[in-house]
């Protein structure tokens, strides 16, 4: 392939991009909706930021202000954990909006994470948001099918294809060039997308890390790639259609499946065939099986029973006040292994449904790009799927090492002794609440985000394998008329 | 001539194909919405036979403490599903359906939400409603694009021109044939809906389905001010699709992100810090101030005295109201900023059909926010009756077999929608009656 001609070619679409009133007023339209998605993107991280991490402290400082008490006590007063926001998360709004944001982290007890942006919502937000991240995966490629569908299609309507290839033009010189022409505009996008997010990140002085700097970097290229597969994707249609009106149905045909109806198809087909518990199935399935195993509550539990006769055997004790330790703690640390046992067997269970759900969609990306660029930018920007699961583990990993710390003090600090109703309660220090860490989210780092999505990456790149290996097989293969 | 109309529009191969398409969709979409109400329904089944089983052995473990009973027991409260909410599932995939609550602290539990996949949500679903907003406006430019441009670039059009007295009546009956084609489709889908979802045939699916041929009348008049500009084919697909995303996504969202950022609720944040410190705190604190405001809340039980004990459950429940009570505040103000965003959703839905109909569809499925409020208020009165109940039992150490509680059934809300046809209909029929005028204008303005 020659340069010059190349450099002809791509010249031509923009030229033809620039001198179109429509496509110009378009281009500004989707420029100014970036700029709307970012001032708004801003303001919510900055709000919702601001809020929980002052909420957050609140709850912090409530903690170690409790007084001297009772460990039990203290293991139900427990924790409030909020998922704080990702500084990418203005880029991509994923789906934070539909998870919860704050959990109430206490003894015997898994709450759900409350609070969503979505249960606040008037069902507008199922119309979805705009975010800088879907203005570049739904806007900007039906900006491109506009610009690209006659690139090739009206040349050949009045006549100057033959002119071109007569002229000594070849088929691969006039594809690549007009991708090329094509790419140029949507790289001007991309470059715009990221001068607004660079932008935003300060505003929102959400701070640049190494990580960060790996994550943006990474989102840029993938980006970059998935546009790259659009601009081909136009001209090819371009080409091969008979007229320009064909290959604009085509385009907005591509457009329309691959943004609107496939997401929502094959997120359905993932529901519908691995279907997930309701609360209530979820709440009885776990509540049988730990009263299969033993039933703390009930005064003579088989299994509870049996533990109390062991542990007063070992200790060659003839009733709980002789044990040298405090045993309703143990007992209760007992019960709360083996229920948080359960509710963890049946919780990962329900993540794995969830996942299995999701696979259609993400295994959708062979099939349509889109799909697997959505996936890639949550990934990227903490906002994802597996983001929601480390949060809602982690909560509920935390949660337990509370739960049984307070066990462990009450074991080893408390007396066994039954109290008379007029005596004080027993209590221990409270240094011991200071001393029990703050929680604290451990997002992916950058790399293992990446690894995560391997499968989108992989489906991007095979788009871009096909699309290069269609190109140079088409080009032998096209006629003029 | 009618006749050749349809016989050309029903031959092409591009309608055909439009139509299979949406009508798929569109069973598609009665089949997810007949799933969703299976699911609500057998939850609530599951949660009537829960109750009874979930009494009955706590009863068995503690008939004897009537106090620790009730910390166990509790008590399903449901919002009623109507089969319409079938069309449009709005926000009931979300927001949960049943309240299963103890008498303790309600802040702590009815914001509770049900288990869903963000991602699902995320997707959005395909019901019935979907295919309104969403597909049937594709159908209708798929069909009407090219009304006249293809005339004209088939160089029929000086043809009809001349044949015709007035050329803008054949454009008309272009438009009669195509649009009884969709109402059809339409119709098919409902006749398919009603029996498959055991929609009872009442005021209220009338409304639905007035709300529905409203909406794509509305879209139809867009179709034909579009071709009123006699531009090329090519020119009008573009111009009619990015009428589609801005009024399917790019307005909706765009709102949507005005809202947010506007209303942010911190509120729900605060009450979940409230409620718990107001309760926790009473423990460490002098009985006393704690047993007055709750006298004070309920002084119908002033006569019971607190015991002179370490713990009665006099004194927990108390605390436990204080919880409710300290963060009645923050409730209060949380409300009421959920009713401005959804009373600022509808103000700004008035001037964008989608986003009218969908929120209209929703109301009428009773799915959204509003109906969800309504929900959480009666839910509040649900708690109050049973606390009010069994308040006197616990203070007087009763035995829990003096209870019937065969009684203690799931209860239910149920909510009357009121059908405000003017609301409902007004905003598309202006907005469709600009629409026509402006066709009129551009066509008396050059084909006279």
């Amino acid at each position: 392939m020659r340069k010059s001609v190349l450099n002809l070619m791509a010249k031509q679409v923009v030229a033809t991009a620039m001198g179109n009133k429509a496509v110009l007023l378009l281009m500004w339209l989707v420029v100014a909706l970036m700029v709307y998605a970012t001032i708004t993107g801003v303001a919510t991280f900055r709000t919702q930021t601001g809020i929980r991490k002052q909420f957050q402290q609140e709850v912090r400082k409530h903690w170690e202000e409790m007084p001297d008490k009772h460990p039990h006590r203290m293991a139900h007063y427990g924790y409030i954990a909020f998922r704080a926001k990702h500084p990418l998360s203005i880029f991509d709004f994923g789906v934070e909006s539909y998870t919860g944001n704050a959990v109430f982290l206490e003894a015997h007890k898994q709450n759900s994470v409350n609070f969503s942006e979505a249960s606040f919502s008037t069902g507008l937000l199922r119309f979805g948001e705009m975010s800088m991240a879907t203005i570049l995966q739904v806007l900007v490629p039906l900006v491109l099918f506009f610009i690209g569908f006659g690139l090739i299609a009206t040349d050949r309507e009045n006549g100057t294809l033959k002119l071109l290839l007569s002229q000594g033009a070849s088929w691969k010189e006039i594809m690549t060039g007009r991708s090329l022409g094509l790419m140029v505009v949507a790289f001007t996008f991309l470059l715009a997308a990221l001068l607004l997010l660079l932008t935003g990140m300060i505003v929102s002085s959400a701070g640049f890390t190494l990580d960060g700097s790996l994550r943006l970097l990474f989102l840029m290229l993938t980006y970059g790639l998935y546009l790259a597969i659009i601009c081909v994707t136009a001209v090819v249609v371009s080409a091969v259609a008979a007229r320009a009106r064909a290959a604009l149905a085509g385009l907005i045909g591509v457009w329309l499946l691959f943004a609107i109806v496939l997401p929502r198809t094959t997120q359905a087909i993932g529901t519908y065939l691995y279907p997930a518990p309701s609360r209530i199935a979820f709440e009885t399935g776990v509540e049988k099986n730990i009263l299969q195993l033993g039933d703390s509550h009930n005064p003579d539990d088989p299994y509870f029973k049996r533990l109390k006769d062991s542990v007063l055997k070992v200790h060659g004790a003839t009733s709980i006040e002789e044990l040298p330790f405090n045993y309703a703690g143990f007992q209760m640390r007992e019960g709360e292994r083996m229920s948080s046992e359960v509710y963890n067997r049946h919780q990962q269970a329900l993540l794995r449904t969830y996942e299995q759900q999701n696979k259609v969609a993400r295994l959708s990306a062979f099939l349509n790009p889109f799909a697997a660029v959505k996936h890639l930018s949550m990934a990227m920007s903490g906002t994802d799927f597996q983001s929601y699961m480390r949060f809602q583990q982690q909560t509920e990993a935390y949660r337990y090492r509370l739960a049984q710390h307070m066990n462990e003090l009450q074991i080893k600090l408390v007396s066994n002794k039954k109290l008379l109703p007029a005596d004080k309660p027993y209590s221990i220090s409270s240094a011991h609440w200071k001393a029990f860490p703050d929680f604290s989210y451990q997002g992916l780092t950058g790399a293992a985000a990446i690894g995560a999505e391997a499968l989108s990456l992989a489906a991007l790149l095979f788009w871009a394998a096909l699309l290069t290996v269609l190109v140079s097989s088409l080009s032998k293969k096209l006629k003029a008329v | 001539m009618l006749f050749l109309l349809i016989k050309n529009f029903i031959s092409s191969r591009v309608v055909l194909t439009g139509m299979l398409i949406v009508l798929l969709a569109g069973l598609i979409g009665i089949y997810n919405g007949k799933r969703h109400l299976e699911r609500l329904q057998a939850s609530i089944e599951q949660t009537a036979h829960f109750q009874q089983e979930h009494i009955g052995r706590n009863i068995q473990y503690h008939n004897k403490d009537m106090g620790l009973l009730l910390y166990y027991l509790r008590f399903a409260y449901i919002n009623q599903v109507n089969p319409v909410n079938g069309l449009s599932i709005g926000q009931r995939d979300v927001n949960s359906s049943i309240q299963f609550i103890n008498i303790r602290n309600l802040e702590a539990q009815k914001y509770d939400t049900d288990l869903y996949n963000p991602v699902n949500l995320l997707a959005g679903n395909l019901d019935l409603g979907f295919v309104l907003v969403y597909l049937f406006p594709l159908l209708i430019v798929a069909v009407t694009y090219n009304l006249l441009s293809e005339e004209k670039e088939g160089g029929t059009w000086p043809l009809l021109a001349v044949q015709s007295h007035s050329p803008v009546r054949v454009l008309l009956q272009k438009l009669a044939v195509r649009a009884m084609a969709i109402f059809a489709l339409l119709a098919l889908l409902f006749c398919i809906a009603v029996p498959v979802l055991s929609i009872p045939i009442n005021q209220l699916l009338l409304a639905v389905i007035g709300l529905s041929v409203f909406y794509l009348l509305f879209w139809f008049a867009v179709c034909f001010w579009v071709v009123s500009w006699k531009r090329s084919s090519a020119g009008n697909a573009a111009s009619l699709l990015t009428v589609w995303v801005l009024l399917t996504f790019i307005l909706p969202a765009g709102i949507n992100n005005y809202i947010t950022a506007k209303y942010p609720v911190p509120e729900a944040l605060a009450t979940t810090v409230e409620q718990r410190e107001g309760y926790h705190a009473k423990w460490d604190q002098d009985k006393r101030p704690t047993m007055e405001s709750f006298y004070a809340h309920y002084p119908q039980f002033r006569k019971y005295p607190l015991p002179d004990k370490q713990f009665s459950w006099l004194w927990y429940y108390a605390m436990q109201q204080g919880g409710d009570d300290d963060a009645r505040e923050q409730v209060a103000e949380m409300k009421s900023k959920l009713r401005q965003r959804a009373a600022a959703s509808k103000r700004i839905g008035l001037l964008v059909p989608t986003l009218h109909t969908q929120l209209h569809l929703n109301t009428l499925g009773q799915a959204d926010l509003e109906n969800h409020l309504g929900f959480l208020d009666s839910t509040e009165r649900f708690h109050e009756r049973l606390r009010l109940h069994f308040y006197p039992s616990i203070f007087e150490e009763r035995e829990a077999r003096a209870e019937n509680w065969s009684r203690f059934q799931p209860e239910y809300f149920t909510e009357n929608p009121d059908l405000d046809r003017m609301a409902l209909y007004l905003p598309l029929v202006l907005i469709t009656g600009v629409l026509v005028a402006l066709c009129w204008f551009n066509f008396r303005r050059v084909m006279n």
